[in-house]
């Protein structure tokens, strides 16, 4: 009797996956026709898929399951459409239910890290967070052709950006986690020099904006004056050591033109454009360019970040190029993981970034999506570009970093520096350096 | 003399004035705040009072379905009127059990409370969430189990209650035990009704916790935005870069929390008054 | 509480001792000297209850007993054995590139406490049904009636009416404070944090290393900041209690004096700052000392500044700034309290002072203040108390900055040891500092509440009030 409904079971299920693996065939193929110079994602789609799985997908009954996916608010309703057009299009996934649940890209590491079991499936993280995830086990790698498609769809920051000693991790979303100048043309007349910015906005009485105090807008000036800081990982995520060289005359250099902005009675420390008022000048990246535009309306512009002058010498403001990526948290169950897998893809995908690009005007990471002439025609991404030229991409830093950043920054903004010497700058910088070294144990 | 006590009230009342603008401006500000459209004058707290044009953008957003703020007051109305309830209910019955009864181990169980007292409360959070999880109580179970974080250890606060009790003549207990009444029967029949005031302190202060409560229940509630409470979701509002100009929907959203509570507050300020001040005299 | 019949700390260990040995020769004798009954129970719990027709009481310890047997072999014993070490086998990833988890660390720890806390309770219970076989048959022995199923009933809503009303109060208590406690203090010891984090990675005993590093000193050590943490904790703890309290007082004797009239309505105005709830006043308020928010930007239009003050910027700016705000949220409340108890102050005294011929203030130097004092006393303390774990403040309106190179582990000038604590838990997930910094926080809390309360006139005898 057992049996016999086992084999009932069973027969019905197959039953099911076979036809619901004709619909998908179909519906795929009609996806795939609109978009010419998209067929060949497509066709890496299912082939990547495919060798991972063993197995034809198409064949494969996934069953059910619950995916949760974490993202930014701005675009949670666009990932659902995406993911639910996702699903009608292959019916071998539509076993599953998604849930797209509005989580910062900040939140989302740390939630994942205190409970990896109670976090999402797939979840939108900054790149900066990839090293403790994984040391913290918060995700999964991704193997084979996986990998390999997310190396060469992408440009070559963003796939560096979602390794982690020669192990990728992460499908990147966007290349446009950097920052640039905004500015207000009635007010800024010369946006190359950060000296002449300063002075139009004292004379209009109108703040300049630049968040000094936090470590991924403050290495614009250690950057720019030629200093270096990056980490090196094992395959593990722990950091083994750190390249650093601010305790110098450049780091010095760059400090003191920290300084010299924050003297400015018209400096705020911010960057964030909705908080902003009486705005006229503001280093901030992409994700604000609504806000921006309708805060200046006519007067809207951007550029490169300017050059700064100290001791009679200029450097041109550097800083980071960054990334954002979808992860997908260790799956104990290996269905569900070949549909995180094909979920994350297609969020990753050229399609969805182009959609993206247009829904919310995040840049893409992918290599024929930055093609698009609509891309290509974007003021603030053209901005965007290049300052990226004047960039490092982002690698890995330690949690403790941003803090000790954050902590530079709060003690020039207090006034601690004001009149310091270029000896007690030197002893802060080498302080500054050591604790920077003692995160890699060195 | 009367002209000195003139002028003496007149100082009094400059200062109680200045003090009145003092503790009423921020609140002033915040309903002007609301009303300021965040589509025609974007931007976080401007630094102006008056809005500009007088629009209703804010609040239009938060009564629309689809912001979910009206889920997220629904469960915090739950979560305070169960927390409410419950929590009046178990302080009633260690107040009583403390106050009324000498037992074996009481001098011991009160200071032990005491102590416990003393350990900061976010110590216990990341162990209270697994211990949660282990029975379903976190994210899509949040608010039932913030309801259970909220009542289930409140009788360590019975110092209150229990002064209160104390303040009620013994006499009347054992009259009424004479006349056959068992400690159950003195308790509800007599006790209860004869500490209203005390009762409704209670209450009202179990019910607004809730309200203010941001750090456990996004703790709890990681994740999930079904199960927030109103100060998970508006603290975002204002504090991460990913809510651009939700400044002025907080204001709205704020004082739609603000009014009912601080009419609820006015409305029972007098058992509130008796409280406090019991409370304090009690220690 | 009664102090006065405490004996000293040696006297005390070694009356817990004489008691313990006591206790342990009386479970002797009753075995000795106790009838088959009493006999089997102390094996098979509530067995001679049950012979002895006392129906409730020996279901119940039955019922414990099995329920404590089935917890420690099917839950219980597999995480206790674990307890040395807290896991050994760790997560691994199989071929298909699934994870499989070994050992958690989190939950071994977490239930090995559960389960020895749950053996202690069984010895209590197990040595309550020895005493219940004791007193029966001493009972039956001097030809006195058991309690009948029903008495038990009913005793439980009268003469142990206390056992049924703390019953469930105690059980919360145990499960989500006294269990939760435990649990961090052994994280204390261990090296729970962003690296080890289970089920990924398991965490194990480290010691005292985490004690070291408190009190290390250095670039990277703990050491310095807790110390300049501590102190403003304190310091903020001092004036925010005694600057409310007096200014509140302030207000409320202003309000209750003779002549000012409407007292209802300036008493419902400074009310409203206790209806609204915090995260709501108090992140607005935030927002407006920002260097481009209301406040600096009025300031900047009537020309009375050139450049924003730096309200939340400067450290000492910082400070300053939130203990008067502080007064803004603790006024009122000290407001109602001393309104209520300013009445109960005889007029007559004030009467005769001013017969006397003093003036306002020495009456309020002589009278007032003494008796406020006297009577607020117990009062002050658990706001001092209160304010040095003040959570609320701190985090809405500065979240503890400004940061500076000279504090470590993310700590501001404003942080308080509680929002450092937080900010470890939840920013860096480093939860062994944490927990040592929470009780680092408790011994400071405990040690000042007691210095404080004996030093406080008014320390009455409870038993005083009735």
């Amino acid at each position: 009797m057992k049996k016999r409904v086992l084999a009932l079971v069973m027969s019905t299920a197959m039953i099911a996956s076979v036809l619901t693996a004709c619909g998908g065939k179909d519906d795929s193929s009609n996806n795939n026709t609109p978009a010419t110079d998209t067929n060949n994602t497509a066709t890496d789609n299912s082939n990547a898929s495919a060798d991972n799985s063993s197995a034809p997908a198409e064949n494969v009954d996934y069953g059910t399951g619950e995916i949760t996916i974490w993202v930014a608010e701005n675009v949670q309703t666009f990932t659902q459409d995406q993911v639910k057009a996702f699903q009608e299009a292959n019916p071998q996934y539509a076993g599953y239910t998604v849930t797209v649940e509005p989580v910062g890209e900040g939140d989302a590491a740390s939630n994942m890290i205190t409970d990896v079991e109670g976090g999402a499936d797939i979840y939108g993280f900054a790149q900066d967070q990839l090293a403790r995830l994984v040391s913290s086990g918060a995700i999964m790698p991704v193997t084979g052709e996986y990998a390999t498609w997310v190396a060469e769809q992408n440009d070559a920051g963003a796939a560096a950006a979602a390794t982690v000693g020669g192990t990728t991790y992460a499908f990147p979303i966007t290349s446009d986690n950097g920052y640039f100048l905004y500015y207000d043309k009635s007010v800024v007349k010369d946006p190359t020099s950060l000296d002449a910015i300063v002075a139009d906005c004292e004379a209009a009485g109108k703040g300049i904006y630049m968040e000094i105090n936090s470590g991924w807008y403050q290495p614009a000036f250690f950057f720019g004056a030629g200093c270096t800081l990056t980490y090196d990982l094992d395959d593990a995520g722990n950091f083994t050591a750190c390249n650093i060289d601010y305790a110098s005359e450049n780091g010095v250099a760059a400090l003191k033109a920290i300084i010299n902005l924050h003297k400015s009675p018209m400096f705020v420390n911010g960057s964030a454009a909705s908080n902003a008022t009486n705005c006229a000048a503001i280093v901030d990246g992409t994700w604000d360019a609504d806000t921006i535009k309708t805060m200046f309306g006519d007067n809207y512009a951007c550029a490169k970040l300017p050059k700064f002058t100290v001791d009679g010498r200029d450097y041109q403001l550097g800083g980071f190029g960054g990334f954002k990526l979808l992860g997908i948290k260790p799956q104990t169950d290996s269905n569900k993981m070949q549909v995180c897998l094909a979920i994350a893809q297609f969020l990753s995908g050229e399609e969805t970034q182009l959609a993206r690009y247009k829904a919310v005007s995040w840049g893409p990471s992918n290599k024929a999506a930055q093609q698009s002439s609509d891309v290509q025609a974007d003021v603030a991404l053209s901005a965007l570009a290049a300052q990226l030229a004047e960039t490092i991409p982002q690698g890995q830093y330690p949690n403790e970093y941003w803090q000790l950043a954050t902590s530079l920054g709060d003690d020039v903004i207090s006034g601690n520096y004001d009149n310091a010497s270029d000896e007690d700058l030197m002893a802060v910088l080498e302080t500054f350096q050591a604790t920077c070294k003692s995160y890699a144990g060195q | 003399m009367s002209r000195r006590n003139k002028i003496s009230n007149g100082i009094g009342y400059a200062i109680l004035i200045v003090i009145s603008i003092i503790w009423l401006f921020p609140f002033v500000c915040l309903v002007l705040q609301s009303f300021r459209s965040y589509i025609l004058e974007p931007g976080g707290q401007v630094n102006y009072l008056l809005p500009k044009t007088f629009s209703l953008d804010s609040y239009k957003f938060l009564f629309d379905p689809e912001s979910k703020f009206f889920r997220w007051y629904g469960n915090t109305l739950i979560i305070a009127t169960f927390v409410s309830v419950l929590q009046t209910i178990f302080v009633l019955m260690v107040s009583y059990a403390l106050s009324r009864m000498r037992f074996k181990g009481r001098e011991f169980l009160m200071r032990f409370w005491l102590v416990l007292g003393m350990f900061p409360g976010f110590l216990s959070m990341i162990c209270l969430y697994f211990l949660l999880k282990q029975f379903g109580l976190t994210q899509a179970g949040a608010i039932p189990g913030l309801i259970l974080i909220g009542f289930a250890s409140s009788g360590m606060g019975y110092y209150v209650c229990k002064g209160y009790f104390d303040t009620i003549p013994k006499s009347l207990d054992e009259a009424a035990r004479i006349d056959g009444a068992n400690r159950f029967q003195v308790f509800t029949i007599m006790l209860i009704p004869l500490s209203k005031p005390i009762i409704i302190y209670t209450a009202l202060v179990a019910f607004m916790a809730p309200w203010c409560d941001y750090i456990f229940a996004s703790y709890i509630a990681f994740g999930y935005s079904d199960s927030y409470n109103v100060a998970v979701a508006m603290y975002r509002w204002v504090m991460t870069n990913d809510y651009q100009g939700y400044f002025t929907r907080f204001c709205a959203g704020g004082l739609l929390i603000a009014v009912p509570i601080t009419i609820l507050f006015m409305c029972l300020q007098k058992y509130y008054v008796e409280g406090v001040t019991g409370g304090a005299v009690k220690g | 509480m009664d102090k006065g019949k405490q004996p000293s700390g040696m006297g005390k260990i070694a009356g817990f001792f004489k008691w313990f040995g006591a206790d342990i020769a009386d479970i002797g004798t009753t075995f000795a000297k106790g009838n088959w009954m009493t006999k089997v129970s102390f094996l098979i719990m509530g067995f001679g209850p049950l012979l002895r027709k006392q129906f409730l009481r020996g279901i119940a310890f039955l019922a414990a007993e099995i329920a404590f047997i089935c917890y420690m072999v099917f839950f219980g014993a597999g995480y206790l054995k674990d307890i040395t070490t807290l896991g050994t086998q760790g997560r691994g990833f199989n071929p298909d590139g699934t994870v499989s988890y070994g050992d958690n660390s989190f939950l071994i720890l977490l239930y090995s406490i559960l389960s020895i806390i749950i053996i202690i309770a069984f010895i209590f219970v197990w040595r309550l049904n020895v005493r219940q076989n004791r007193n029966a048959e001493r009972l039956l022995a001097e030809g006195k009636k058991l309690a009948t199923v029903k008495q038990d009933f009913v005793s439980l809503l009268d003469e142990h009416f206390d056992k049924t009303l703390l019953a469930l109060p105690v059980l919360g208590v145990f499960l989500f404070i006294v269990l939760p406690i435990a649990f961090m203090i052994c994280v204390a010891f261990t090296n729970y944090d962003a690296t080890h984090q289970a089920p990924a990675q398991l965490f194990t005993w480290v010691g005292l290393q985490n004690f070291k590093d408190l009190f290390s000193f250095g670039t990277s050590g703990f050491g310095s900041t807790f110390v300049t943490i501590l102190l403003w904790t304190i310091v903020w703890a001092f004036f925010a209690t005694f600057l409310n309290y007096f200014l509140g007082m302030a207000v409320a004797i202003l309000i209750n004096k003779k002549g000012i009239k409407f007292k209802k309505l300036w008493r419902t105005i400074l009310v409203m700052t206790i209806a609204v709830p915090q995260f709501v006043s108090l992140l607005y308020i935030g927002k407006m000392f920002a260097p481009d928010g209301l406040v600096n930007g009025y300031l900047m239009r009537w020309g009375l500044i050139d450049s924003a003050i730096p309200f939340w910027q400067d450290p000492t700016l910082a400070k300053i700034l939130i203990i008067v705000l502080n007064c803004w949220v603790g006024i009122p409340y000290i407001m109602l309290i001393c309104t209520g108890l300013l009445m109960n102050i005889p007029a007559d005294l004030y009467e005769s002072a001013r017969i006397d011929g003093a003036n306002a203030f020495q009456m309020f130097r002589k009278i007032t203040l003494p008796y406020m004092l006297f009577v607020t006393g117990p009062f002050l303390l658990t706001q001092f108390t209160g304010n040095l774990n003040n959570f609320n403040i701190i985090y809405l309106l500065s979240g503890g900055g400004p940061t500076s190179m000279s504090l470590n582990g993310g700590a501001g000038y404003t942080d308080l040891l509680v929002t450092w604590l937080y900010k470890l838990t939840l920013n860096d997930t480093n939860y062994k500092m944490a927990s040592v910094i929470g009780i680092m926080v408790f011994l400071v809390t405990a040690i000042i509440s007691l210095v404080v309360y004996n030093i406080l006139p008014s320390v009455k005898d409870e038993e005083g009030f009735q």
